[in-house]
Formats: C-alpha cells, sequence, structure tokens
C-alpha cells in the first residue's frame, strides 16, 4: 500500500519535474544551494546569500503584479518597508516572538495592500506608477512623524535575532536555511500563482483589459488579488530582511530599494517568475561580493553600472536579457514574429494618435 | 493669521508652478513623463555651489552657467536616453527613474553624501501687508511669474513655440508640415532642464541653502503631484494646481503650528492626498488635456 503511493509519487516527480529542463535545473540549483554551505561556511558569505534568497522573493512578487498583470508598481519598497518596520515595532513595543511578528506583519502587508490598492488601481498606466512611487515618500514623511515609534532617521534595532537558542557560530547557517526554504516555498507559491487560472486571467488582464472586461472579467478584483499577494511576498521578504540585519531604518524606504526588483527583472526575464530569482542572486553575488572583494569598486558605483545595464537593456531588448537570449533560441528553430512572442508589458501605453 | 496664509500662500504657490512649469512642458510637448526633473533640479542646484564656492565666480554669472550648464545636460539625458524609447510612456518613465538614482549615485561620489551650502541672491525681508516675506522667496516668486508670462508669450508668438504646439496637437501632421520633431523634443527637454535649474537654484536658496544628494525627491514628488492634479500636460492646469498644493500646505503648515507639532513631516502627505483624491474622481486631472493655449 505505502509502496505503492512511493512509487506514484516517484512517477509523477520524474514527469513533472526531471523531465522538463527548467525545472530539473532549479531542482539543482536549489539542491547545490542547499550543500553550498558545507563547502564554504563563512558568515559573511552565509549573511550575503540569506540577504540574496530574501531579495529574490521581492523580486519575484514584483515580477508577478508587473510581469504578469502589468500593473507597472514603482513603490515596491513600501510593502517591504511596511514588513520591515511592522516586524520590528511588533517585537519591539508588543514583544512578539519572531515568528508571529513575521507572519503578522506579512499578513498586514496584505491588508494594506487591498487599502490602498482599492483607491489607487483605479488610475491606470504611467499614473499608476507615479502613485505607487509617491506611497514610500509618504511612508518616509509618517515615519519620521511618528519618531518615537519609529525611531526617525536613527531606526529600530536591538531585537533578537532568528534563532537565539542556537549558539553564535550556527545562526547564519540557520538563518540561511531558513531563507532558503523560504525562498523555495514563495518561489512555487508565486509561480503555480502565475501558471493557474487566476494566472491566466492576470495576463488577460495585461494583453487588454478592456477585452477582459468584455469577457466578464471583473478586473478590479483580479488585480486587487495580484496586487496583495504580490504585496504579501514583499513584506514577508522585509520582515525577514530586518531581522537578519537586526535593524529596520528609513533605507527599507527609498526609491533604491523599489528598483531592486526592477533590476532583478529586467536582467532575468519579465514575467518568468523564476528568473527575476536568478537575477536576483546573480545581482547579489555580484554586488557584494565580486564587486567587494574580486574587482573591489567604491559601493556608489555598483548601483549606476546595473542601472546603466538596465537602461541599455530596456532600449535595445525590452523583454529583458534572458528573455532576449531564449527568444533568439528559439528563433533558430522557426521564426516568430514579435507578437507570438507572448506578453510584452512595454508598447502598452503608446502615444495616442491625435 | 488669514493673511499670513494668503501671502505666503501665493509665495509658496508661485515657487511649487516654477518647479512644476518645466515637467509639465516636457511631458505636453513630447508625452514624456520625465521623472529626472528632481534630479536636473538638484543638478541645478550643486553647480550652483560648485561656481560660487570651489570655483568662485561672479553671483550672476555662476547662475547663468549652473542653469545653461543643466539644460545642456537635460538635452543630452534627452538624446542618450530617452530619444530611443520616446513613444513608449512607461519605459520612458522607468528610465527617467533609473537616470534620477544614477544622478543621486554620481553626486555622492562626487561631493559626498553631506550637506554643501548653496549661497542666496538677496538676503533680508521685506513687508507685504504686514507679513515678512524673505527676499529670497520674493525674487523666486517674481521670477516665477515673469516665466510663466514668457513661457505664454513663446508658445503663442515665437516660431518655435507655435511649432511646439503643432507638435503636441499631432506630431505626425507637424512633421509633414516640415518641423524637425525630433530636434524640438531635445530642445523642449533642453528648456524644461533649464527650468528645472532656474527652480533648483532658487528655490533652494529661498528656502534651506543646502544642496544634499537627496534633495531631489521632495520637488519631484510636489511637481508631480501638480501636474497630474492639473492634468499632465496642461499649462493652465499647473497653474491652478500649484494654486491650490500652495494654498494647502501653507493651511496645513499654519495649522499644524498651532495644533500638530512637528506636522511639517506630513507636508508631502497632503499634497499627495490631495492629488489622489482628484485623481479619483477625475482620473484625467482637472484639466486633463494636450498643451493648449487658451485664448
Amino acid at each position: 500500500m505505502v509502496a505503492t503511493y512511493l512509487r506514484r509519487a516517484y512517477t509523477s516527480f520524474l514527469a513533472h519535474v526531471v523531465d522538463i529542463p527548467p525545472r530539473l535545473l532549479a531542482l539543482l540549483l536549489f539542491l547545490i544551494l542547499l550543500v553550498f554551505p558545507v563547502t564554504n561556511p563563512k558568515f559573511s558569505f552565509m549573511l550575503l546569500l540569506s540577504l540574496a534568497n530574501l531579495s529574490a522573493i521581492f523580486s519575484a512578487s514584483w515580477d508577478l503584479q508587473v510581469g504578469r498583470t502589468g500593473l507597472m508598481s514603482l513603490g515596491h519598497a513600501l510593502f517591504f518597508g511596511i514588513g520591515g518596520y511592522g516586524a520590528a515595532m511588533l517585537i519591539v513595543f508588543w514583544g512578539f516572538p519572531a515568528w508571529a511578528a513575521i507572519a503578522s506583519s506579512a499578513l498586514i502587508g496584505a491588508l494594506v495592500a487591498l487599502a490602498i490598492g482599492y483607491p489607487c488601481l483605479r488610475v491606470k498606466g504611467p499614473y499608476l506608477s507615479l502613485v505607487t512611487m509617491a506611497l514610500p515618500l509618504i511612508a518616509t514623511g509618517v515615519v519620521f512623524y511618528f519618531k518615537d515609534v519609529t525611531g526617525g532617521e536613527r531606526g529600530l534595532f536591538g531585537f533578537p535575532r532568528l534563532f537565539p537558542f542556537l549558539p553564535y557560530a550556527q545562526q547564519f547557517l540557520a538563518e540561511y536555511y531558513f531563507t532558503l526554504l523560504l525562498l523555495f516555498a514563495c518561489g512555487i507559491a508565486l509561480y503555480k500563482t502565475a501558471n493557474s487560472g487566476t494566472g491566466i486571467v492576470f495576463i488577460s488582464i495585461l494583453d487588454d483589459e478592456v477585452a477582459s472586461k468584455a469577457c466578464g472579467i471583473n478586473t478590479t478584483r483580479y488585480k486587487l488579488t495580484s496586487f496583495s499577494i504580490s504585496a504579501f511576498f514583499a513584506t514577508l521578504a522585509g520582515a525577514v530582511w530586518v531581522h537578519l540585519l537586526s535593524a529596520a531604518n528609513i533605507s527599507l524606504l527609498t526609491l533604491t530599494t523599489s528598483f531592486l526588483p526592477i533590476i532583478a527583472t529586467i536582467w532575468g526575464g519579465i514575467g518568468t517568475i523564476y528568473g527575476p530569482i536568478a537575477a536576483a542572486y546573480i545581482l547579489q553575488i555580484v554586488d557584494r561580493y565580486v564587486l567587494n572583494e574580486v574587482f573591489p569598486i567604491e559601493t556608489h558605483w555598483h548601483m549606476i553600472i546595473f542601472l546603466v545595464v538596465v537602461i541599455i537593456v530596456i532600449i535595445f531588448w525590452g523583454r529583458g536579457l534572458a528573455r532576449f537570449v531564449t527568444d533568439k533560441l528559439d528563433d533558430l528553430t522557426e521564426e516568430r514574429n514579435l507578437d507570438e512572442r507572448g506578453p510584452h508589458i512595454w508598447k502598452k501605453y503608446k502615444k495616442k494618435k491625435a | 493669521m488669514i493673511e499670513d496664509i494668503l501671502i505666503n500662500g501665493a509665495m509658496t504657490s508661485g515657487t511649487l508652478a516654477l518647479l512644476a512649469l518645466g515637467f509639465t512642458l516636457i511631458y505636453g510637448v513630447a508625452e514624456v513623463v520625465n521623472m529626472s526633473h528632481g534630479a536636473l533640479y538638484m543638478v541645478g542646484a550643486y553647480l550652483f555651489f560648485v561656481f560660487t564656492t570651489i570655483f568662485p565666480i561672479d553671483l550672476l554669472l555662476a547662475f547663468v552657467l549652473a542653469v545653461v550648464l543643466t539644460g545642456i545636460l537635460g538635452a543630452i539625458i534627452y538624446r542618450l536616453a530617452i530619444h530611443p524609447v520616446v513613444d513608449d510612456l512607461l519605459a520612458s518613465l522607468v528610465i527617467t527613474v533609473g537616470v534620477t538614482i544614477i544622478i543621486q549615485e554620481l553626486t555622492i561620489i562626487s561631493f559626498g553624501s553631506y550637506r554643501k551650502p548653496v549661497p542666496s541672491f538677496a538676503q533680508g525681508f521685506l513687508t507685504l501687508a504686514g507679513v515678512k516675506v524673505p527676499n529670497a522667496t520674493f525674487l523666486a516668486f517674481v521670477v516665477s511669474l515673469i516665466l510663466f508670462g514668457g513661457l505664454w508669450i513663446f508658445l503663442a508668438k515665437v516660431k518655435i513655440g507655435k511649432a511646439m504646439r503643432a507638435v503636441a496637437q499631432d506630431h505626425e501632421v507637424a512633421m509633414l508640415m516640415g518641423i524637425n520633431t525630433e530636434r524640438l523634443y531635445m530642445l523642449t527637454m533642453g528648456i524644461s532642464a533649464t527650468l528645472a535649474a532656474l527652480a533648483g537654484v532658487l528655490i533652494t536658496a529661498s528656502t534651506t541653502r543646502l544642496a544634499y544628494p537627496h534633495m531631489w525627491d521632495t520637488p519631484l514628488y510636489l511637481s508631480f503631484s501638480i501636474v497630474i492634479l492639473g492634468g499632465l500636460g496642461s499649462v493652465k492646469g499647473t497653474l491652478v494646481g500649484a494654486l491650490i498644493i500652495g494654498y494647502a500646505e501653507e493651511i496645513f503648515v499654519t495649522l499644524s503650528t498651532l495644533y500638530l507639532p512637528g506636522g511639517g513631516f506630513l507636508k508631502g502627505v497632503v499634497a499627495m492626498a490631495i492629488m489622489m483624491t482628484v485623481l479619483l474622481l477625475r482620473p484625467k486631472g482637472l484639466f486633463g488635456k494636450r498643451i493648449e493655449m487658451e485664448e
């Protein structure tokens, strides 16, 4: 009886994971990351990879919202900041345990997304980008105003790590495995959402909102769903992030933070979900390891280099660096025109003809 | 207190209008939401700092140099980053935000993240209807009025201004009539950057007198809340939006000094709240049309 179930699970695993090259690749990468710390268990490197895991979750959540639904948001840092400040405040002022603080701040993030999404999602295109970009700026003002609660410019710090019961040497390792499992779970959840029935509705909204409405789809509801799922994962990432750095400060809410997922998504391919995860990894490693230790450059140049690459990619290969490569590979077997290549988030808001 | 609100509100509105003018001009003509407007404002202030403190030259000459160089920088940014995606609103929006961050990081690299003093043109106060107004603020107000009038005449009478209106109405037909639209867009972006730099120098001199690498954010979101409030690309709408936001801010600040200590941090929240309310009621803003000349 048990043997039958095991065999069935095994064949299903073979059919759904091993036989599909991209999924097999993802699984192999996951396994490599799982055994990686055995080879190089340095604290700094563990912390770097943990941060990479979290920024991968953050980027993938942005991709669900923008690459799959077309809600071009430039203020995703708002949710990252809500997660960070929410978790920190719950711990410092109400004495929540870390796990409860992370879970409840993620829920708070999703609820806030529902509340602000309802008015904001009525505006479209560039107006939506402008409004969402303004939200973290408003949040910054609010943080500075409630200095006593948020710590103002210095921020909140001094809360316990995620695994306080472990000896110091093993904490970074434990945090790495925790974030890696979190990334695995969130990545699968986001990917599944993007490819479920709901995800197909998201793509129809991206392609043509008016036509989806004409098919009887309540577009507002689906846009809200996408917005708050994305916010949930971004908040989760932010809440764990402050635990790794043991500090919640105003840098969580800056425009630079909003641009992390944008850079990762444009490098990794828009609307793929797995692309941004890979690119976020590469980005973090290049940012904090390659450009710091192998070819040391001053920190402020990193962002400039990344952004110049992003601008060049947007100008020449609108669907992202990785998608450009896969498109070209597909074209080798069969020539296709641009429209057959699936959703395209740019070129939607063209200049209107008078 | 009423006189305070009236006079100070007028001053604030005037300077805000100056801030938003360039933003609305480039949207009206080329339909580019130029998010690097705040960064160009900052470049103006920093160049003025360079020409007055690091390489001290005559104050007026420094002002002119700062403004003109920023204008040229704006045209270069247009040619390199915006021109390839000029018919794509979202792509140009993301790219210009990227340009803003690049300029911010370059500023930190070259000047450090500390605050730099920006000298003022005019010291002292003058009294208008019993209200003390700093001379620098009054200067910014007057320059703003002159520029508004000047832009009005420029769009109505000068050949290039007429060409700009033609392109704003229909850029394809304008092209058929022999207008070099690409060059005109570049020129518009240059003028827009010049206006941003003017605002940068004058407003910084009249408020904080400090230049720092994150100074672009307040002017940027103020200018886009004004411009969205009035309707993207409408000069009349910009004036009305600036009046609304300026007076709302002034009323809020005056009331907050009485009832809400430290409310200055929430000034931006008020502007954004007004913008969002208007967007919900009228998604195109109050005067959401193309750039127009109201006869």
